[in-house]
């Protein structure tokens, strides 16, 4: 790998991790930037010693276990953990970094999150295309006797194609193919030889074509984090689903809740699993093909499963943030309705919380993954999971309190603003009728206003307004005093029962309720 | 100039008896075309819009535009003074700060004149953009009336909710729940008595019901009314009055509790 090419990675893994705030991991890092796994995870290696500071690293430690059941074990292991779970092995484990990221994710499954994403989006590639996680190219394991024949494939052989394509090495690949020595990072050639293929199939040429471009720009690693903005561009119509199966990071949550239409949760979740349960098999069909070492296959395996688990629990969790997702921007909505910049306000300000509170749980969440056993790391990572659901839904509420407090505050803001307009009014009003001699209480009217703005609430501004006019109508006019006693319950419109003077007090004050101005404008 | 006359005298009374719970001082405006009024309740919670065409008027002369300030309540006391089968003539000269109701009995032996006041008032009036609403049911005015009082005296407010099924109003109070639900109903005798609910998405608002039972003080008005829902808007009730014209109550809708609940979790 040429010097000046690494130092260009190595920027973009800055500002992947440091800017988009991405978790970058040795697989997502090798399949988005065409080098070979080893070559990532000494990137990344490299990476934590140069920018060391200030991001967490997950280690991948595997080894023999000290306990009685020598059992081979690789687990992640967060930086502050590493020496302890070091203590755990016997002897000597191999220590590699698995991804490094700004925070570690309160959700594990945002660890393989981006590369599971992009895993879907390369298998969901034409099979006549030859991408690299088809033809394994960047994989440590390679397996000389697997041959690929991507071209005789038919298209529709979709459970065959895997397979055959499952694991081969790098030289194999080259003998394996008519068309090209397909070598590590030279995308172009696949470039090439994709069209090719088109040809043999005619209806496929468009899919390949796509499909082929979009390589070709991930080819240009200058583009930091295009591969998410791709996601979203690609023409397939089972992108959305990709995407939105890309959620539990924050920022791709609020960027979806702004910019997804309400859609079904359910089909696209089913969908989703699906996808997954296809992606799985291939998965599967991986790993059993490259197993030829016992502890290898150990590996693999495992980390097949664990990726199934951590896969399924993903999709838990996606279909629950869908779920919050439809909601979410229909809430957004009605704050709108109120006062835009209200809402944005709103907005603003919880993200910031809600980034404090994903930190603060974040630790906790790093002692909850410390876990020993492999079987046992699954159910704990379950459980973690589950635990880490309820924390999620409890600092959000509170939050939502939070929230709600500021909001009535200016809720009553606009109470107090909406105050000054109708006292104002009032006072025209009273003024005139003061003219015309009926009645004489225009200072006393005054003086009310004040006390209105300072009461900045309407509902004892209109039950002192009422009673004043009762009592000036009194004062002018005996005559009409019946009417007048009348009047002040039909003023207060439900005043009447204490019921309903209740009902009213709260609703004058009520912050829930909406008011009329915020939907029609004056004119 | 102005000079309106209304056969239907019982029916001036019934408009001023269905806004004059709502709103205390209006602006009622004439023009060419007709007699309107626009006002908010004084929380701006509310807004109520009358209108009666020129052409629902027996003689309806108006020279230019004239905007009267009353009293809703003073106006309702004067009209009470006129009896239910009476013409009732509206008369105000331009520059005059009074305005004169004149009520004739059926058989002419009867006149009275009665000269009110009038009042500025600094008006608000609102721009209503027209709207496609979510939901339209239509439904006789007087269940509608019931469905709002009976549910007061449980809760405060009510939810609307418009599904395929049909629309629901429930409440909830301290002593317990409440939801009454009308299917569609088109196979009456009377199309008045039908219940039509147009729905292309299926919606669900918050109301205070005490307004509602304001707005269904306009029941005498139109045997039907129609209530126009959609998610991001205020509600509107509107009952048609015969040949002339309509009353139209919009109300903002509450924002939701369970709303908050379902915000985002992250």
């Amino acid at each position: 790998m040429p010097e000046i090419e690494t130092l260009g990675i190595l920027d973009e893994i800055q500002a992947l991790v440091y800017d988009h705030l991405q978790v970058v991991s040795y697989k997502w890092l090798s399949r988005n930037f065409l080098v070979s796994s080893n070559t990532a995870k000494r990137l990344l290696q490299e990476f934590v010693e140069k920018h060391g500071g200030g991001l967490e690293v997950v280690y991948t430690l595997s080894g023999w276990l000290k306990s009685c059941t020598p059992s081979y074990n690789i687990r992640l292991v967060s930086g502050p953990k590493l020496a302890e779970a070091k203590q755990e092995f016997d002897g000597n484990c191999s220590i590699q970094v698995y991804s490094v990221q700004a925070c570690i994710p309160k959700d594990p499954a945002a660890l393989w999150n981006a590369e599971f994403v992009q895993a879907e989006e390369l298998f969901k590639q034409p099979f006549v295309v030859d991408n690299c996680l088809r033809d394994n190219r960047f994989c440590g394991i390679s397996n000389s006797f697997v041959k690929r024949n991507i071209e005789v494939t038919p298209v529709s052989n979709v459970s065959g194609q895997p397979k055959s394509a499952g694991m081969s090495s790098l030289s194999n690949t080259s003998s394996a193919l008519k068309n090209n020595t397909v070598l590590p990072p030279q995308q172009n050639k696949i470039q090439q030889s994709s069209p090719k293929v088109g040809l043999l199939s005619p209806n496929v040429v468009k899919d390949v074509k796509s499909e082929s471009s979009s390589i070709g720009v991930r080819d240009q690693a200058a583009k930091p984090s295009a591969d998410k903005e791709k996601v979203h561009s690609l023409p397939d119509s089972k992108r959305d689903k990709s995407s939105s199966g890309s959620g539990s990071s924050l920022a791709n949550l609020w960027g979806r809740a702004s910019a997804k239409p309400k859609t079904d949760c359910a089909p696209t979740d089913a969908s989703a699993k699906a996808q997954i349960c296809v992606c799985e098999a291939v998965e599967d069909g991986n790993s059993e093909d490259d197993a030829e070492d016992v502890n290898f296959r150990r590996a693999s395996n495992g980390e097949g499963n664990r990726k199934r688990k951590v896969v399924f629990d993903f999709s838990d969790e996606d279909e629950y943030e869908d779920a919050v997702n439809l909601a979410s921007p229909d809430l957004p909505k009605g704050q709108v309705c109120l006062d835009p910049e209200q809402s944005k306000k709103v907005l603003a300000t919880e993200k910031p919380k809600l980034m404090s509170n994903e930190l603060k749980e974040d630790k906790s969440k790093v002692k909850q993954e410390k876990v020993i056993d492999q079987e046992s790391h699954q159910s704990m990572r379950e459980d973690s999971s589950v635990v880490s659901k309820r924390t999620n839904t409890k600092p959000s509420s509170s939050e939502k309190i939070q929230n709600g407090a500021p909001r009535n505050d200016v809720n009553k803001d606009k109470m107090a603003d909406s105050v000054p307009n109708s006292p104002k009014r009032r006072k025209v009003l009273k003024t005139r009728i003061d003219e015309r001699g009926r009645e004489v209480t225009e200072v006393c009217w005054e003086g009310e206003e004040c006390e209105i703005m300072k009461a900045d609430s309407e509902a004892m501004k209109k039950t002192d307004s009422t009673t004043k006019k009762a009592e000036s109508n009194t004062v002018a006019n005996n005559v009409k005093r019946p009417p007048v006693a009348k009047k002040s319950p039909a003023l207060g419109s439900t005043a009447p029962s204490s019921k309903a003077g209740n009902k009213k007090a709260g609703n004058q004050k009520d912050p829930k309720q909406g008011n009329i101005l915020s939907f029609f404008k004056r004119v | 100039m102005l000079e309106l006359r209304l056969v239907q005298g019982s029916l001036l009374k019934k408009v001023l008896e269905a806004i004059k719970e709502l709103v205390n001082d209006a602006n009622f405006d004439c023009s060419a075309t007709g007699f309107s009024l626009q006002a908010m309740d004084s929380s701006h919670v509310a807004l109520v819009a009358l209108l009666l065409r020129s052409d629902g008027f027996e003689h309806y002369r108006c020279d230019r535009n004239i905007s009267m300030g009353m009293n809703l309540n003073n106006v309702s006391k004067m009209l009470r003074c006129a009896g239910n089968d009476d013409i009732i003539t509206i008369k105000a000269d331009d520059g005059s700060d009074t305005v004169t109701f004149m009520f004739e009995s059926p058989t002419q032996d009867r006149i009275a004149d009665f000269e009110m006041k009038l009042m500025d008032i600094d008006s608000e009036h609102l721009g209503i953009p027209e709207a496609e609403y979510h939901a339209i049911v239509r439904m006789p005015s007087a269940d509608f009336a019931r469905i709002c009082k009976d549910l007061a005296s449980i809760g405060d407010t009510v939810v609307i909710s418009v599904t395929k099924e049909g629309v629901k109003f429930s409440t909830r109070g301290d002593i317990g729940t409440a939801n009454i639900v009308l299917r569609q109903n088109t196979s009456v005798d009377k199309p008045e008595e039908a219940t039509v609910i147009e729905m292309n998405e299926p919606v669900s608002l918050t109301f205070a019901l005490r307004y509602m039972n304001s707005f269904t003080r306009a029941t005498p008005l139109s045997n039907t009314v129609t209530i126009s829902l959609s998610s991001e808007l205020p509600v509107v009730v509107e009952y048609k009055i015969a040949e002339m014209g309509y009353i139209r109550y919009y109300l903002a809708p509450k924002i939701e509790e369970d709303e908050d609940e379902t915000k985002p979790q992250v």
